[in-house]
């Protein structure tokens, strides 16, 4: 998978410009990434999938990330959009803590356990402090791919 | 401090519901609850991230610690949550 296409993470699904300010606004906005980058094409089944799993149990995991996911139907390839919110928004987390790093994963449903192997590597790398400053203070688009990719190897 | 080996039985894993479950009820005790795979590294069991970080999968099998005075029933609850299928 050598073809930058198919990377989960591209630079086109990291937005540093927009800030969302809720949570169902950020996670519109991170599969508007998705859709505009040609990795879903059911929009509205995706958003849909997305909602059932956050009616499940939050995606606000604490210590001020958000990662909203899905396995879905209408995936295209396995997908990173990343966003932040730098005054921090409610995400229902169980730490109660402000989300200011957002990630959206999303993968194909036959994936089989992708999606869990993902999310496992995302969050390990995120336990680190030093990561989640990298990520906060990153000035473009291609400096949270190369501390995503690092962090995530 | 107390230990104890389960193997996960909802399909989702130490994931979405049920890893909610584990951190909400690990954070209700005293004691200092972790949960790791077997023979594995354990994380904190009433962080999310931590506990989203080991992905766990259905039918692994996991070591649970709780060490405090309410050891047992921690421990208890815990295993109850990792060994209900979900309906």
């Amino acid at each position: 998978m050598t073809d930058a296409t198919h990377q989960p993470l591209i630079p086109d699904l990291i937005d540093l410009t927009n800030e969302p300010e809720t949570k169902p606004e950020a996670i519109e906005s991170l599969l508007d990434l998705a859709v505009e980058a040609g990795r879903v094409d059911d929009r509205e089944q995706a958003l849909a999938d997305l909602r059932a799993r956050e009616a499940e149990a939050t995606t606000g995991v604490g210590m001020g990330i958000g990662i909203p996911h899905a396995k879905s139907e209408a995936v295209v390839s396995p997908t990173i959009a990343f966003m932040r919110a730098p005054d921090g928004i409610d995400f229902d987390s169980m730490d109660d803590e402000p989300v200011r790093l957002l990630f959206l994963l999303l993968v194909p449903a036959q994936g089989g356990d992708e999606h869990l192997q993902m999310l496992s590597s995302l969050s390990r790398s995120l336990m680190h402090e030093e990561t989640r400053t990298a990520l906060l203070e990153a000035d473009s688009p291609g400096r949270v791919e190369s501390i995503v990719l690092e962090a995530v190897e | 401090m107390i230990e104890r080996t389960v193997t996960v039985v909802p399909e989702d894993g130490l994931h979405a519901r049920p890893a909610s479950q584990v951190v909400e009820a690990a954070s209700e005790y005293e004691s200092r609850v972790t949960v790791g795979p077997a023979g594995g590294e354990s994380v904190d069991a009433s962080s999310m991230l931590a506990v989203t970080s080991l992905g766990v999968g259905s039918g692994d099998a996991v070591d649970l610690t709780a060490d405090g005075e309410d050891e047992q029933a921690a421990l208890d609850e815990l295993e109850t949550i990792l060994t209900t299928p979900e309906s």
